[in-house]
């Protein structure tokens, strides 16, 4: 083949192009530290890269979701909790009341403690978060109890949140059944109405009706059960959603993990390409000038 | 016969060699123009006399200055350049779309579209709160955005290859005029003297030129000229001197190509026209981004049906029924926020039980659950997965264009190089002919001043 000046400068300009392309596409790996930089880089990683992306920005969401429910719960727990108490001190306090009593001081005493423990269950009964009346069910901006019949003025909707894909968890109980469950209509933890229970003690210790005292102290205790279970319910969903965020943190590492595999550079690679690109760069460079140089007129 | 003839042939030598140099300087001075091919002389021996008894030739003298030129390396060229013209357009706007798609390294439609459905998921948290029924319109005018802004990259990219077909069809215009005019004066030339070889060059450079633009076929005539051909049609461009032309009508909002081929009438060609710039710009235009729109406007019309449907079912924070969430005519350029959107009490998070309660979730859980429901392709596949494959199918477009090009680049290269190897000028040849010719030039001056010493010494004898 008859080569001529020109021959060599056109292939010498095709081969420094290619080999410039060679060193900006490491250049370009090196400084953004992605292998992929668009679609067309890896169409085949990059689909499964937004998958990945897709499946974190998901995961992140359910924490969210995770975290947010656990604070709804944790406070559904506190209020619980308080009830409980407050049951447990109505329960002492019926107890001394048992064989009756004549001593008016006494009853008036007992009647004022009844009712300002009754109150306090109201209040528990209210217990807000945010502007959220947590016990209201979904009827959930006003307050869902008062201490007269029928007391409870929530609804008995179950909140669900999704904490995975395709997976609910119900983040409230509706305030009738912890409470007023007699006129509930899912009775999961018994069917006392506390607060009956309570107006029933105190009408039976004003009256020092003995019986009636006794049937209604034992309704009160029936009401602490029903309380403490829903109590267990809510740290079993509490235990839940802790062991959900911890599947979807292992997820989320893992999903990171893909993606780091795919997209993350390798430098220690890149660093030695680097430099036999650039080795080889240079050299067609230096052999360029020299043979460019190259002509017969020098010698004439 | 006698010595005036040494002196003739001589003289001869002279001429002829300072053409040979004149030959040679056109070479060198042509070395870097592109579609130049080198020439030489051709140099043959004058008539033989039998003046002395038996035949002598008469000197040198020139045969025809001839330009290295190999017609199966143009074919060739034509038909690769073609080739690397379609595929050079095609890969170009192929990447300036790309960005538009480039969710790796950018947030765009798909985080958008996931932002969108997450907000639902945090309405389901506090169904009552003003803030998440704020987040839930901001995403979804977001959302919006992000459809307008995909949609109108990919029609302004359309919009741009229709325009194109204006400098383009005028450019070829004037290429398929000059070959015509060329053809002609090629015709002309050689019919009055010799090899008109610089204009054959220009017209063979302009074949090449014009085959990057659409595919042609040609042939050369046994007068000088070239015909060409339009090969997706197989209509006459240039006949001899004639021409065809190329113009451009406009319907239902773009161009059409139209084409009045040599002695022929003017028609509409656009669907035929698949091959070079031309082609590929026309593909662009209707096959492979309204492929891409498509696409976009099925994603957008089908999010806006389901969410308006869930929304519709589920009650608001007053406890009125769902407004739609998005007005659509299907495609992505025309979906909009519905304008009666606007207060934080319309997003319907409740759902539709027979008492109404503002702190119902349950149509909010609904829409955040629209997320990971497949709903797209035949409910094959979610919203964002959709979305994933079509970038990786654009990716895969643009990967693969790319390798065509560098493919195509590198043919043509090797193409070019041939060519260079018969047609190009070497300096080094060329300079080494120039001493060749000196020295020869030298010669045939010594021969004449020797024939004149010669003729000196024989007047001498007679004085």
């Amino acid at each position: 083949m008859r080569i001529t000046a020109n021959t060599s400068s056109e292939n010498a300009l095709y081969n420094i192009q290619q080999g410039r392309a060679r060193l900006d596409k490491i250049n370009e790996l090196i400084s953004s530290g992605q292998n992929i930089n668009r679609p067309s880089d890896d169409p085949i990683s990059s689909n499964l890269l937004l998958g990945v992306a897709d499946k974190i920005q998901s995961g992140d969401q359910y924490m969210s979701n995770i975290s947010k429910s656990q604070i709804q719960l944790k406070i559904t727990n506190t209020a619980i909790q308080g009830m409980t108490d407050t049951l447990k001190l109505a329960k002492t306090l019926a107890n001394t009341l048992v064989n009756g009593s004549t001593d008016a001081g006494v009853i008036s005493s007992a009647v004022n403690q009844l009712q300002s423990l009754k109150q306090q269950m109201v209040d528990m009964g209210n217990m807000q978060y945010g502007d959220t009346y947590i016990f209201g069910g979904a009827d959930n901006t006003t307050a869902p109890f008062s201490a007269t019949a029928p007391y409870y003025s929530g609804d008995e909707t179950t909140l669900k949140v999704e904490i995975g894909k395709a997976t609910n968890q119900q983040i409230n109980i509706p305030g009738n059944q912890i409470l007023t469950a007699d006129t509930a209509a899912s009775q999961p933890y018994g069917n006392i109405n506390v607060f009956q229970a309570f107006d029933d003690l105190i009408a039976a210790v004003t009256a020092n009706n003995v019986p009636a005292i006794i049937i209604s102290s034992q309704a009160l205790s029936d009401g602490s059960k029903q309380v403490t279970s829903a109590q267990n319910d809510i740290l079993t969903r509490i235990v839940r959603l802790d062991s959900a965020e911890k599947m979807n943190t292992n997820n989320k590492n893992t999903l990171l993990t893909i993606a780091g595999n795919i997209q993350n550079v390798d430098y220690a690679k890149l660093g030695v390409e680097l430099t036999q690109q650039q080795t080889a760069f240079n050299a067609s460079l230096s052999a360029t000038a020299k043979i460019t140089q190259l002509s017969l007129l020098d010698y004439l | 016969m006698g010595l005036s003839t040494a002196l003739e042939i001589g003289k001869s030598g002279l001429t002829i060699y300072r053409v040979a140099t004149e030959v040679t300087s056109q070479n060198i001075a042509n070395v870097n123009t592109p579609g130049y091919s080198r020439q030489r002389i051709i140099l043959e021996s004058a008539p033989p006399t039998t003046a002395n008894g038996f035949p002598l030739g008469s000197g040198v003298r020139i045969g025809s200055v001839e330009r290295y030129y190999d017609g199966l390396i143009q074919k060739q060229l034509v038909n690769a350049q073609t080739t690397q013209g379609f595929d050079t357009t095609k890969s170009n706007v192929l990447q300036q779309i790309e960005p538009t798609f480039n969710e790796v390294a950018n947030d765009g439609l798909g985080t958008a579209i996931a932002d969108f459905f997450g907000s639902w998921q945090d309405l389901s948290l506090n169904p009552a709160g003003s803030t998440e029924r704020q987040t839930v319109i901001t995403r979804a005018q977001l959302l919006v955005d992000n459809f307008h802004s995909v949609s109108s990259a990919l029609t302004d990219a359309a919009t741009t290859q229709d325009q194109s077909l204006v400098p383009l069809v005028n450019d070829m215009n004037v290429t398929l005029q000059s070959i015509a005019k060329l053809n002609g004066q090629i015709r002309y030339t050689e019919q009055s003297s010799g090899n008109a070889n610089e204009m054959r060059d220009q017209r063979d450079q302009l074949v090449r030129d014009l085959s990057k633009q659409t595919g042609i076929s040609f042939t050369e005539n046994s007068d000088g000229t070239t015909d060409v051909v339009f090969k997706d049609t197989g209509a006459a461009l240039v006949t001899g001197s004639n021409f065809g032309t190329f113009s451009l009508t406009v319907n239902a909002g773009k161009y059409d190509i139209n084409l009045a081929p040599v002695g022929g009438a003017s028609a509409v060609v656009t669907p035929s026209v698949v091959s070079g710039s031309l082609g590929a710009t026309i593909a662009l235009r209707d096959t492979i981004i309204p492929g891409y729109l498509a696409q976009v406007d099925s994603l957008a019309s089908t999010i806006a049906t389901q969410v308006n449907t869930i929304h519709q079912g589920g009650r608001d924070l007053v406890g009125a029924n769902g407004l739609p969430v998005f007005n659509t005519s299907g495609s992505a350029a025309t979906i909009t926020l519905n304008p009666a959107i606007t207060r934080t009490t319309i997003a319907a998070a409740a759902g539709a039980p027979a008492v109404f309660a503002a702190g119902d979730n349950s149509n909010a859980l609904l829409l955040a659950q629209l997320k990971g429901a497949n709903t797209m392709a035949g409910n094959t596949t979610t919203f964002n997965s959709f979305f994933s494959s079509m970038v990786s199918t654009i990716g895969l477009d643009v990967q693969s264009s790319k390798n065509t090009v560098s493919q195509d680049e590198a043919f043509v290269k090797q193409l070019a190089a041939l060519r260079e190897s018969s047609s190009g000028v070497s300096l080094d040849e060329e300079l080494a002919n120039l001493i060749k010719y000196q020295r020869s030039y030298q010669a045939s001056a010594k021969l004449i001043s020797t024939a004149s010493d010669m003729l000196d010494i024989a007047l001498n004898m007679v004085r």
